[in-house]
Order: structure tokens, then C-alpha cells, then sequence
């Protein structure tokens, strides 16, 4: 019932081959929407084209209204690093996003087994308390966890960003829980008659069972932390040592000799990594996103 | 699947299998609260101190006066009264955060559900063009704001070129209070992708009988796509609303870095602190002017009020939507 | 599966140590806090070339002074320096562009009293001009030096300046409106070419939307005597503000949009009156060393502002600021750190090395007369509106910053023609500055 992949071709119904016309005019229908589809495709690779153009134009053609860079100045790639310590942006990401997956992994798979196959009195209420935290506006808490991280003198440092993903995320708890539920108990009680504790279940039946919801959690929240850009300003805004791309990339413009041109050369390095992991993870990626929705 | 020990009054001293077999259920009972305490702490520990904690804080700080560098000053409601009173930019937020909602959320929806439509009619390259609707989901907010901003731009942006060309003088944009907040609706329909992929999925497993039934009554296509389409994927669209609305209530980062960058730099050393809005507080949403409040201005008692004001507002408009929804959204059409 | 998982966990171990490694390098403030007595750290505003000079003075004071090094942060701003100080980060010296700030910064001693250290090193204030003494102080609290000075005058391009038959800089703003007129180009769609002077309120630093640029050029005062608001009681506003709107409507506000849109970034070589876009500009003294590095052929004069013709006799009046410097509240190396400002706003080599490299003005007497200072004619126009008896500075307040912003939502709603009624418009905005300065007096602008 409930497979790890979804479908996407439509399975034709046999059907009497229709008269002619009818078949023009499926065939003309056909056509019409396709071209719509063309269309709006399109247009919503527009912006992608334009941003790459900009990307290679001179300083001065980028301030004119002209769209076919004329040279073609692939330097500004180059560039982009001498201007910014984009490396270093990457890298502190990198280990923001790294360090944060890792504990949503190994922080949300016990709670969400937890109130998905374990029986105790409160399990609804918690799991109540988990949709409660997920609707919570980030808002809400962030001036007195601020308080909290600067009189821990952690303030200026990306500590705050992980920490926290090591105590449980409400939305993977959540998208796990739900897959969870999925398997089959005779699984487990399979395991149990053998002699296994709940902590090997855990580990070894469930886990490989879950293989796909696990890998929709770890892109969903790498993804997540490489876009974060609220909680990097409040927390690192103040040290330019340890800006993540996503700050980096918004006061780009703020440093001097920086135009558009090399504006929008930064631009594309920032979308090529998650561009070229989709395009690597395309199935999970998709799955992922399916589940989120399916389940929810 | 523990029994509760049955204790008898009055029993006499009682045999020892009978004694072990209580104390071996017991031990069972506390073996197993162990294992879930163990399961669950890592949620426990981060939930009393990530939300427990600072709500009860928020909602302590927003009676007090406080700046980070004194301790907390003890005002009642005085924060309060001037949210609702005298604050001259609470208003203009309150409204600009409803504006993006109401006008973005449906569109958004529509959109996703829109193309996901288109593309079950796909015959050809369906992969092809999933791809190319999903693909500006995935760019980080900041480089497609920003990659927007200079799309947009009214002098040089190849928007306002091609539409020269064509004969139109296109508007201001992002520069313009009355195109500010429309700009950042197109950019979020631009990066509608993730919905579009759940519609997808939901429209695609609409059980083909409804469909052939449907047929056979003489329902046509848009009859079909109201009476059978509509309301088998009635759950996705609640739940796609909700995830807008949420979102909207939480719109910070496209609105601050759209108005800085479109601003320009007019002062050295880093952002020009009043760009905040621009242009004319157009782009002044809630999550900003409590950032602005919050973390520019250090009044983190006053931040407090706005944010406890945030919650409830947040909770009533979800509660609201959810309760609603029980008119018309089926659950259970699409036989999984 | 055992293997993978025993490699996921190598890996797992590797990229905790790695991370923690990388913190541990930017130490957990991650400012680079001193690790002995003896390394200072400095933030500034300055950016790219006149970071480098700034580099280049800190470095002499380096090599004088082995047992201390000195590590400059720049491309600072106030919004970085107040987090840093309220969470607790600070560096041991800061430097910020905003002096009305100072009025925040002394109120509520987050940069720290340096009247002990003045006393202690017997400095004699009166090396500062007036001026800058203001703008570094609060109700008798000095919490901050100056650091070189600004003063804003007017660049024109001399090159368009003949094509149209224009032969000396305009003297008043009724001059000035008709030279802007006769300099514009438009392009054959209507839009704008060159654009003879832009006034629209935040283009470019000498449209600073609290109006503080124009002020000493119409007489015009913020505060009267009691500390009260006067925008709508005294004249020169309503002359400044009918001034502007006029000329705005005659280029069209959102043509002027559109252009400013498109104008290159105001510190980078592609700045509009740098190349030829823009024929007359209200600017700091500072652009004089701009223009030398980026765009050494120009053809352009500098001359004090135009003034209101109503008051012929403010001619060579300017608007005087400057960037000011301090130690915070919780820095470790307090003696140190005041040794390097001391330096930094006493030295005559250093201020005027530092005036030469990014062409502020020098903010002590001594050093104004110094002969290491480089003469330039242009630079020189600026000197003379520094010392100019009407040149003034813009009021210092508990709030700081903060009526700046009330004065900006206001004219840029006018400037656009959102606010019909300038009379009521203006005690409006009389009446919230003096609700914002109340509130800030009881201690924190704003909200109660």
C-alpha cells in the first residue's frame, strides 16, 4: 500500500480505437498544452538565463540595459573569490549544515520510534506537543534563546545554530514518525520474539526499512541549514569570520568595487552545489518532497 | 499489555512465584519507561529548553523593559499599550504580513496546483519539465532574491528592457511601494516547487475509477476536475494552505535583503540602516519590524510583546483554517 | 551493513573534530580576543583602498610599539558594533561614522568614559575643534575622540559645465535649479541621460535623508534651546523641502528612480558623477581621493554648497561630521587600548599620514598645520567650509540615531508625493521626534 516510490507515469486504460477527428483533435489538444507547458517552462527558466548572462558581463555592460554579455567575461568567477572569502563561507556552512543534519538524524529517529511503535500512556499528548512546536513561528523564542546564547558567550559563533538540531527537530520527528507507522508490526514482533532489545530493533530493522524517509530527512535538513539565513544574522551577523553563504551573499553587495556582474556571478556559485546535488539525488529528492505531503 | 500488580488486603504471606511474577511485571513496567524516557530525551531536553523555556520567557520579557545591558525592568503593560496604541509601525506590519498572505497564499496554491495539472497532461518529457518547475524551489532564498532584485531592477533589469521593447514602460518594482510587495508575491509563485510536487502526487493518485465513472455520467473535463479532482486532493490544499499561511506569518528573509538590496547603499561601511521597509515601509513585515525592534534596537522587552502577539495570532489563524477545513476537504477519497 | 555503519561513524568523529577544531581557530567569540595582554583588536567602517591606509597608520604604531600587535577589522557598522557590545564580543577599540550615535553609545556607557584617560594623559581638549568636540560627547559624558573630520561641499563637472556654456559653480539654490535644468540629457524614450543634479532624498550620501547635508545651508535648526522639535516652526525647512519637491517634479520622481536605479554604487568606480552621469553633487571631502584613484582625468571643480537665497551671507557653510572613535564597555586591554586611540587622535605624523591617504580633514589644530600635509586645490575648498563660522553639525540626542529615521519615513513619503500637506506633515513628525526624545530620556529611545 504505501510504497517508497510514487508513480509518475499514468497508466493508460485500453480503450476502442476512436474516429479520426477525435483523434485530431486530441492530437491538436495535445499540442496546445504541451506548448503551454513549453511556454511556462520558459518562463520559469528565465531568471536562471538572465542571472547566468549577468554573471559574465563586464562591470560597465551590467549597468546597461543590454541582455548578451559582449565579451564573455567568465573571470568574474575568479574574481568573486578575490572579492569575498567565499571558501571560507562555503566551509563554514559546510560544517553548519554537516554538524546539524547529523544531530537531527541522531537526535529524531528514537523520539519518532518512539511514538510511532513504542506503547505508553502521554504518546498522543507528546506527539500533540510535536505539531504545536512545528507551527511555532521561529520568532517567538528567538529573543530569549538569544539572551540564553549570549550570557553563554556564544553569541558570534555557530554553536546556537547547531546545538539545538541535536535535541530533536519537530519536523523530522514528525515526517519520521508518520513513516514509521508504515511498518509492519509482525517486523518488529519478529524481532522481539527473537530476543532483541528495542535499541537493536531500532537499529538494525528499523533503520534499513526506513532508508528512504531517513534520506528525505537528511536533504530536507541539509537543505534547510544551507538556506538559513534568519538565525545566521541574528547569531553570526556581528562576525564576518563566521558568515554562511547565505549572509555572505546578502552583503555581498555592501562591499566596495562590487557590481552586478560579479553580484550575480556570486549568485550562481551560491545555487550551483544544491542544483548539482539534485540533479545527483533526483530521486530522493522528489520521494522526499512526496512524503512531506503524502503523510502529512 | 503490563496488568497493574493486584494488591489484596489482608493477604497472607504470599507464595513466591506468585511474588516474582509481580516483580518481574514491575521490573517490566519500569524497564520499558526507561527505554521510552531514553528514546524520548533527546525531544524532552530540547523541547523544555527550544520552546518550553523561551515562551514562558517571551511572554515574562514582554512585561519588562529590557536592553542587554541592565537587567530586566519590570514595566506591566506598558509594552503592550504601545503596540496598540502608539507604535507607529506595528500597523503598516500587521498589514503588509495579512497583504502577502491573502494575496500570496491563493495565488501560490493555484499556481502549484496549476502546473501539476499541466503536467499530468504531459505526454512528453515529463521528468524534463518536473525539473524545470521544481529547480527554483531549491535555490537558497537569498540568491533568488537577490537574482529577482536585479531581474526587476527598473533601469537595467532585462524585465523592463524586454518590456520596452514590446512598448511598455514597466513599472518600478521592488523600488516602487505599490510593486514592492507584488515582486515578492511573483518570487514566491516563482518558487512554488515544492507544493507543485505534492499536487502532483496527490492529482496522480486519484483513483481512475472515479474518473471513468465520472465519464460515463457525461461529466466533461471541467466537470470532472471540480467533482472528482477537487475534492480528492482537498487535503493537500489544506495542507498547503496552512504551510503558506505559516510561512507568511514567518516571511523575514526575501522581505529584508529584497528592500536592502533594492535600497542600494548609500551609506559606507556595510547596510544603511534605513532601508529597512523600503521603499515607504512597504516591505515592513511583522517577522522584520520585530528583528528591527529585537536586534537592531535592543528593545528585547518590546520585541517580546511582538512576538507573544505573533503566537497568538498565529495560533488563532491556524486553529481558524484547521476547523474550516471540515467542510470541505475529504479525507479518505483516493484509496491508498 | 556493520561496515557502514562503523565507516559513518569514522566519518562522523572526523567532522565533530573537524568542526570543533574550526571554532576553536576563531575562538568561541570569535572575535579574536587577546590571548595575553598584548594583542589589540580594532573595527572600523573604512573598506577596501582607505582600509589600507588605515592598515598602513596602525602598522607604524605596530612597529613602534613590538609588544603589542594590532589586528583591524573593517566594513563595520553601528548595527555590528551595538550586537557586538550588548552580547558581550567586544573589541577593545571601535570606530563608527555615525556620530549621532554618540548620544546611545555615552547614555548608556556602552562605549566607556574617557575622561580618567584624558585627564591621566594630559590632553588638553581645546587641540579638537568645537565642532568635533560636540559630536563626541553627551550631557558632559566623553565617551569618544574624533577621527579625522568630515565636511560636505559641492563637486561639478567642469567638462559639462562648458558644453553648456557654464562658466563658475552656482551660489544659490535658485542657481543651482536653473544649471541643473540646462545640464540634464534625456535619452529619446524619455528617460533620463545625464542627470544635472539629483535630489532625490537617501541618493548617495549627500541626500541623507535626515536632511543633515542641507541644513547649514539654509539655516535651518533641528532643536530650539529647550531641546524641542522645530521642524514645522522654523522657515528653512519648509523652503528646503518646497526647494526639492519642486526640482523633483520637474525631472518626474520616477524618472529620477529609475535613473538612481541604474547609477553605479556610490564608493566604487562606477559612481554617477565619477562618470560623467550626474553634473553636480553634494559630497563629502572625501571623494576628492576617490576621484585620484578611479578616475584621475575627470575634469571637475569643488566650491562650497549653494545656499538659500533668502541668506546669501551662509555662502561657504557646510555640513561638518567626521568619524569618531572609542573603547567599549567590556573590553580586556582598557590602558592598551587607550594608548592606540591616543595615538590614533593626537599624533600630528599619524593624523595627518591618515588625512593625506583617505583626504578627511584633520581634526586637531596641530596637525592642521602640520607639513606633512599634502596641499590639493580641490581639498583645499574643504578646508576652508570646515572653519567657516556657520558650519554645523546635526544635534545629539538620547536616542541616537533614531529621529533620523522618523525625519527619512517622512521626506521620502513627500519627496514621492505621498504627503499632501507639508505644514501638518512636519508638526506631526515635530511631535513624534519629541515623544521619541522623551521616552529616550527615561532611558532607551522608543518603546517604553
Amino acid at each position: 500500500m504505501a510504497t517508497a516510490s510514487v508513480q509518475l507515469e499514468a497508466a493508460p486504460f485500453v480503450r476502442r480505437r476512436p474516429p479520426a477527428t477525435v483523434r485530431r483533435k486530441r492530437l491538436l489538444m495535445a499540442i496546445g498544452e504541451h506548448s503551454l507547458l513549453i511556454a511556462a517552462a520558459l518562463i520559469f527558466l528565465m531568471p536562471f538565463v538572465f542571472i547566468a548572462l549577468t554573471a559574465l558581463m563586464t562591470h560597465n555592460q551590467a549597468l546597461s540595459a543590454q541582455i548578451w554579455p559582449h565579451p564573455f567575461r567568465w573571470s568574474n568567477f575568479v574574481d568573486v573569490f578575490r572579492q569575498a572569502p567565499l571558501w571560507r563561507w562555503f566551509l563554514n556552512t559546510l560544517m553548519y549544515s554537516g554538524l546539524a543534519t547529523l544531530g537531527v538524524l541522531v537526535s529524531s529517529v528514537p523520539v519518532a520510534y518512539a511514538l510511532a511503535r513504542l506503547r505508553w500512556r502521554g504518546r498522543e499528548a507528546a506527539f500533540l506537543i510535536v505539531l504545536i512546536a512545528l507551527m511555532l513561528p521561529p520568532q517567538v523564542s528567538v529573543v530569549p534563546l538569544y539572551v540564553m546564547w549570549s550570557k553563554l558567550h556564544l553569541v558570534g559563533t555557530l554553536w546556537p545554530l547547531i546545538i539545538p538540531n541535536w535535541l530533536g527537530d519537530a519536523f523530522s520527528i514528525f515526517l519520521l514518525r508518520q513513516f514509521f507507522l508504515t511498518i509492519p508490526e509482525e517486523y518488529l514482533d519478529a524481532a522481539r520474539v527473537d530476543g532483541c532489545g528495542e535499541i537493536r530493533i531500532l537499529t538494525t530493522v528499523v533503520l534499513r526499512l526506513a532508508k528512504p524517509a531517513i534520506a528525505a530527512v537528511a536533504l530536507f535538513s541539509a537543505l534547510y541549514t544551507f538556506n538559513d539565513y534568519f538565525l545566521p544574522l541574528l547569531y553570526v551577523g556581528e562576525n564576518s569570520h563566521n558568515w554562511v553563504v547565505a549572509i555572505g551573499l546578502s552583503e555581498f553587495r555592501s562591499l566596495h568595487q562590487v557590481l552586478w556582474n560579479t553580484t550575480m556571478a556570486a549568485t550562481v556559485l551560491v545555487m550551483a552545489p544544491v542544483i548539482v546535488i539534485f540533479f545527483l539525488a533526483q530521486k530522493a529528492f522528489v520521494e522526499g518532497v512526496t512524503l512531506t505531503g503524502v503523510k502529512g | 499489555m503490563a496488568q497493574t500488580p493486584v494488591i489484596q488486603a489482608g493477604a497472607s504471606a504470599p507464595a513466591f512465584p506468585a511474588l516474582d511474577r509481580r516483580r518481574a511485571r514491575r521490573a517490566a513496567v519500569w524497564r520499558r519507561r526507561r527505554m521510552v524516557l531514553l528514546f524520548m530525551s533527546p525531544w524532552i531536553v530540547g523541547f523544555s529548553a527550544f520552546f518550553g523555556y523561551p515562551l514562558v520567557m517571551s511572554a515574562y520579557l514582554s512585561f519588562t523593559h529590557y536592553d542587554l545591558l541592565s537587567s530586566p525592568r519590570w514595566i506591566g503593560f506598558a509594552n503592550y499599550r504601545y503596540l496598540l496604541t502608539q507604535d507607529p509601525l506595528v500597523w503598516p506590519a500587521v498589514k503588509n504580513t495579512l497583504w502577502f498572505i491573502a494575496v500570496g497564499v491563493p495565488l501560490q496554491v493555484l499556481f502549484a496546483f496549476g502546473i501539476a495539472l499541466m503536467l499530468t497532461r504531459a505526454k512528453w518529457g515529463l521528468g524534463f519539465f518536473r525539473t524545470v518547475f521544481y529547480l527554483p524551489a531549491l535555490a537558497p532564498p537569498v540568491a533568488a532574491v537577490l537574482g529577482f532584485v536585479f531581474l526587476l531592477n527598473p533601469a537595467t533589469g532585462p524585465v523592463n528592457t524586454i518590456l520596452g521593447k514590446l512598448g511598455i514602460s514597466g513599472p518600478l518594482w521592488f523600488n516602487d511601494p505599490a510593486w514592492s510587495k507584488p515582486s515578492l508575491v511573483i518570487l514566491s509563485i516563482w518558487t512554488v516547487g515544492n507544493t507543485m510536487i505534492i499536487f502532483l502526487a496527490a492529482v496522480l493518485d486519484v483513483p481512475k475509477h472515479l474518473y471513468e465513472s465520472a465519464e460515463l455520467d457525461g461529466a466533461g473535463p471541467l466537470r470532472r476536475l471540480r467533482w472528482v479532482t477537487l475534492p480528492s486532493v482537498s487535503p493537500v490544499i489544506l495542507f498547503s494552505i496552512i504551510l503558506g499561511v505559516i510561512q507568511g506569518l514567518q516571511y523575514f528573509t526575501q522581505a529584508l535583503v529584497a528592500s536592502s538590496v533594492a535600497a542600494g547603499s548609500a551609506v559606507q561601511g556595510g547596510d544603511n540602516p534605513q532601508t529597512i521597509g523600503y521603499p515607504e515601509n512597504s516591505t515592513l513585515f511583522y517577522p522584520v519590524e520585530l528583528y528591527q525592534e529585537g536586534f537592531r534596537f535592543f528593545h528585547m522587552g518590546y520585541a517580546s510583546a511582538l512576538a507573544i502577539l505573533l503566537l497568538v495570532v498565529s495560533f488563532a489563524v491556524t486553529t481558524i483554517i484547521v476547523v474550516n477545513s471540515r467542510r470541505w476537504v475529504h479525507y479518505g477519497a483516493a484509496a491508498r | 551493513m556493520k561496515r557502514v555503519a562503523t565507516v559513518a561513524a569514522v566519518l562522523v568523529a572526523l567532522a565533530l573534530a573537524a568542526g570543533v577544531a574550526a571554532s576553536t581557530k576563531h575562538s568561541p567569540s570569535g572575535v579574536e580576543k587577546a590571548a595575553g595582554p598584548n594583542k589589540l583588536t580594532v573595527w572600523v567602517g573604512w573598506q577596501a583602498r582607505e582600509l589600507n591606509e588605515f592598515k598602513s597608520v596602525v602598522a607604524e604604531y605596530d612597529k613602534a610599539h613590538p609588544d603589542v600587535t594590532v589586528d583591524v577589522v573593517g566594513n563595520i557598522n553601528d548595527d555590528k558594533i551595538t550586537a557586538a557590545i550588548r552580547s558581550g564580543n567586544a573589541p577593545d577599540v571601535v570606530s563608527s561614522f555615525t556620530s549621532a550615535n554618540v548620544g546611545v553609545y555615552c547614555g548608556t556607557g556602552a562605549w566607556i568614559d574617557l575622561a580618567p584617560f584624558i585627564a591621566k594623559s594630559h590632553i588638553n581638549l581645546s587641540i579638537f575643534p568645537k565642532a568635533s568636540l560636540y559630536y563626541t560627547q553627551y550631557k558632559g559624558k566623553r565617551c569618544a575622540l574624533p577621527l579625522l573630520a568630515d565636511v560636505y561641499g559641492l563637486y561639478y563637472n567642469k567638462t559639462l559645465f562648458k558644453k553648456a556654456g557654464l562658466t563658475r559653480p552656482p551660489k544659490t539654490f535658485t542657481e543651482l535649479t536653473a544649471y541643473a535644468k540646462k545640464l540634464t540629457q534625456r535619452n529619446p524614450d524619455g528617460s533620463l541621460k545625464v542627470v544635472g543634479y539629483d535630489p532625490v532624498w537617501t541618493f548617495y550620501s549627500g541626500n541623507a535623508p535626515d536632511m543633515s547635508v542641507y541644513f547649514p545651508l539654509f539655516g535651518a535648526k533641528y532643536i530650539d534651546a529647550k531641546g524641542d522639535s522645530i521642524l514645522s516652526k522654523d522657515p528653512a525647512w519648509s523652503r528646503l523641502l518646497q526647494w526639492q519637491k519642486g526640482l523633483i517634479d520637474w525631472y518626474g520622481y520616477k524618472n529620477l528612480v529609475k535613473f538612481n536605479t541604474g547609477a553605479g554604487q556610490e564608493f566604487s568606480a562606477s559612481n554617477a558623477f565619477e562618470t560623467g552621469k550626474i553634473a553636480m553633487l553634494l559630497d563629502g571631502e572625501w571623494r576628492v581621493a576617490f576621484i585620484a584613484a578611479e578616475h584621475p582625468e575627470l575634469q571637475y571643480g569643488t566650491a562650497p554648497g549653494p545656499v538659500d537665497p533668502a541668506h546669501p551671507d551662509l555662502y561657504g557653510a557646510g555640513y561638518i561630521n567626521g568619524t569618531i572613535i572609542g573603547i567599549p564597555k567590556g573590553g580586556h586591554n582598557v590602558d592598551q587600548a587607550w594608548d592606540l586611540v591616543k595615538y590614533l587622535t593626537t599624533n600630528d605624523h599619524a593624523l595627518a599620514k591618515f588625512s593625506n591617504g583617505i583626504r578627511n580633514v584633520p581634526s586637531t589644530t596641530s596637525s592642521s598645520r602640520s607639513k606633512e600635509l599634502k596641499p590639493d586645490a580641490h581639498f583645499a575648498t574643504f578646508l576652508r567650509i570646515f572653519t567657516n563660522p556657520h558650519s554645523g553639525t546635526t544635534p545629539i540626542t538620547a536616542a541616537g540615531n533614531a529621529y533620523g529615521t522618523l525625519i527619512s519615513n517622512f521626506v521620502n513619503k513627500w519627496q514621492a508625493g505621498h504627503a499632501k500637506d507639508l505644514k501638518s506633515g512636519l508638526a506631526s513628525l515635530d511631535k513624534a521626534i519629541d515623544d521619541q526624545l522623551a521616552q529616550a530620556e527615561k532611558g532607551g529611545g522608543g518603546p517604553p
